[in-house]
């Protein structure tokens, strides 16, 4: 429901590090390198902006620190200006982006940098699998041996068995995603990846394979966010906010009536296209969520892009590509470029307008119009979709 | 983990205590404050069937830490006698004779990991059904 007549809001600068395990970069470091790059981008001051939004979701868990805004807002020297924190799993980054697009849109505020940033190698790999069940509700899960995998598991042999799709198919959005990461220059994993080598690699929770599931991983991503007006005044590149909506469902998957429904997502996205005014066929590409290979597939479904249960026809098809009807995950997704848990969404949101203004390079895909950025946490429990639309 | 905040979930690790909406009947496993269904906060302590059916399963590999010990381990849904699903780890079970459909019942087991003190933990876990 709009209130009152909402400003026009525009991506006008990104920057981002490298995704990789940063052993001589810290948090901060990470946090002010991708900061100063989209300030820098766009030619402004740090003294311009009004504030900034910090998304990450284990800093307290692997870092011990809490407070994150504040303490990454002096790193900056920004020592005067609103600092806010966002915390919300996998989607922090998009969710951060929301919050700064109603603030602009809203005209609260003018100009606003939002950096998501994450730093999981701290972590021993197997703090690792308890940090990223951290998620999940504790007093329901800590202590009982069940992992975020196993419930991933559950829901890929589900989709398997009501779909009758072979896990090598499925498998294919992670291959989609190596194929994509090999030009791309900020990808933690940017080599070609096969379907034997994923079904040959390890079990992390039967079926899950190892190389299906991305890594842990480093890295910060920022984009600079005005209104459309502003954008146009300092004669900057940008691109347009065309839709920004949040959607929730139940976390505990038990709660769910169906375990592959994922209300949220569809709920989500149907109101970000009617609030564009678009079809998933006017889409010119899409960056998922693909936490696993089996939830990239079912956001295809969900996002509108195939039928129930076609997922997997749409990958095989090539149409998935760089050069398909429908590219996705085009600088790599989550399984190649990586996946630092709460800057995933900035990474999408700064992929999303290289190639809206034309600047992806050997990514680019061609006559790029409008694409969606998909973050969610907890399974879909926690949705964000952004479209974001070319302005030239 | 604090001591008091295990021993506060007791009553559904030991004995697997729910709630049962005083509302619209609907029943929560672990227990709400609030009824997500229909929002009401007169929720009634209530115990849940200890037999059920196993609907879908896991075998985790590769587990937190204190877990290398036992892993491969099966992790499971199970429905229960009233309906209600529960995920829980499946024990007594070799994990190449594991299968959907099994009748499974509670069983409370200890855990690798060890609070403060090294207090020792115990959940719920189910077994198949013997005959």
């Amino acid at each position: 429901m709009k209130c009152w007549r909402m400003r026009e809001v525009a991506i006008v600068s990104v920057g981002y590090t490298r995704v990789s395990e940063h052993w001589e970069k810290s948090l901060k470091g990470l946090f002010v390198e991708a900061s100063l790059k989209a300030l820098e981008g766009a030619g402004l001051d740090i003294r311009s902006i009004d504030g900034i939004y910090v998304a990450n979701a284990l800093s307290g868990y692997i870092q011990g620190q809490t407070n994150l805004a504040n303490v990454l807002a002096d790193s900056l020297g920004l020592y005067d200006k609103f600092a806010i924190s966002i915390d919300a799993g996998g989607a922090s980054g998009a969710l951060a982006i929301h919050e700064a697009y109603k603030d602009v849109a809203h005209g609260v505020r003018d100009l606003v940098l939002v950096c998501g940033v994450e730093k999981m190698s701290e972590a021993l790999s197997q703090e690792m699998m308890s940090a990223l069940m951290s998620v999940q509700d504790q007093e329901r899960f800590k202590y009982t041996g069940i992992t975020i995998h196993s419930l991933a598991a559950l829901i890929y042999k589900t989709y398997l068995k009501r779909y009758g799709v072979r896990q090598e198919d499925v498998a294919l959005m992670s291959v989609v995603d190596h194929e994509h990461a090999l030009t791309c220059s900020h990808a933690q994993y940017p080599f070609r990846l096969s379907v034997e080598a994923i079904m040959d690699s390890a079990f992390l929770a039967e079926p899950i394979r190892v190389l299906e599931v991305p890594s842990p991983s480093d890295g910060a991503a920022a984009i600079v966010m005005c209104s459309h007006e502003m954008a146009k005044e300092l004669g900057l590149l940008h691109v347009r906010v065309a839709a920004s909506v949040v959607a929730r469902d139940r976390l505990d998957l038990m709660e769910r009536e169906d375990l592959l429904a994922m209300k949220a997502l569809v709920e989500a996205s149907q109101r970000a296209y009617e609030g564009a005014n678009i079809k998933p066929s006017d889409l010119s590409f899409a960056e998922l969520y693909d936490d696993y290979s089996v939830t990239g597939v079912i956001a295809l479904e969900k996002l509108g892009l195939c039928g129930p249960g076609e997922g997997v026809e749409l990958l095989k098809s090539g149409e998935v590509k760089l050069k398909g009807s429908i590219p996705v995950n085009t600088f790599g997704g989550l399984k190649a470029r990586g996946a630092p848990l709460g800057a995933i969404g900035v990474y999408q949101a700064a992929e999303a307008f290289l190639q809206l203004t034309n600047s992806a390079g050997p990514n680019q895909v061609k006559d790029a119009r409008i694409g969606l950025t998909h973050t969610s946490c907890g399974f879909n429990s926690l949705v964000v979709i952004n479209l974001l639309e070319a302005c030239c | 983990m604090a001591t008091s905040a295990y021993w506060r979930t007791r009553l559904q690790r030991y004995r697997l205590v729910g709630n049962k909406c005083a509302t619209c009947g609907r029943v929560f496993f672990p227990p709400r404050l609030v009824c997500s269904h229909c929002g009401s906060t007169k929720l009634e302590e209530c115990k849940l069937p200890e037999r059920g059916k196993l609907v879908e399963y896991t075998v985790v590999y590769s587990a937190p830490k204190d877990y290398d010990a036992v892993v491969p381990y099966v992790v499971g849904i199970v429905e229960l006698e009233n309906g209600v699903r529960v995920v829980a780890q499946i024990t007594d079970v070799d994990v190449n004779e594991v299968k959907e459909g099994m009748e499974v019942e509670l069983t409370i087991r200890r855990l690798p990991e060890q609070l403060e003190g090294g207090l020792i933990c115990y959940t719920y876990k189910f077994r198949p059904v013997i005959g």
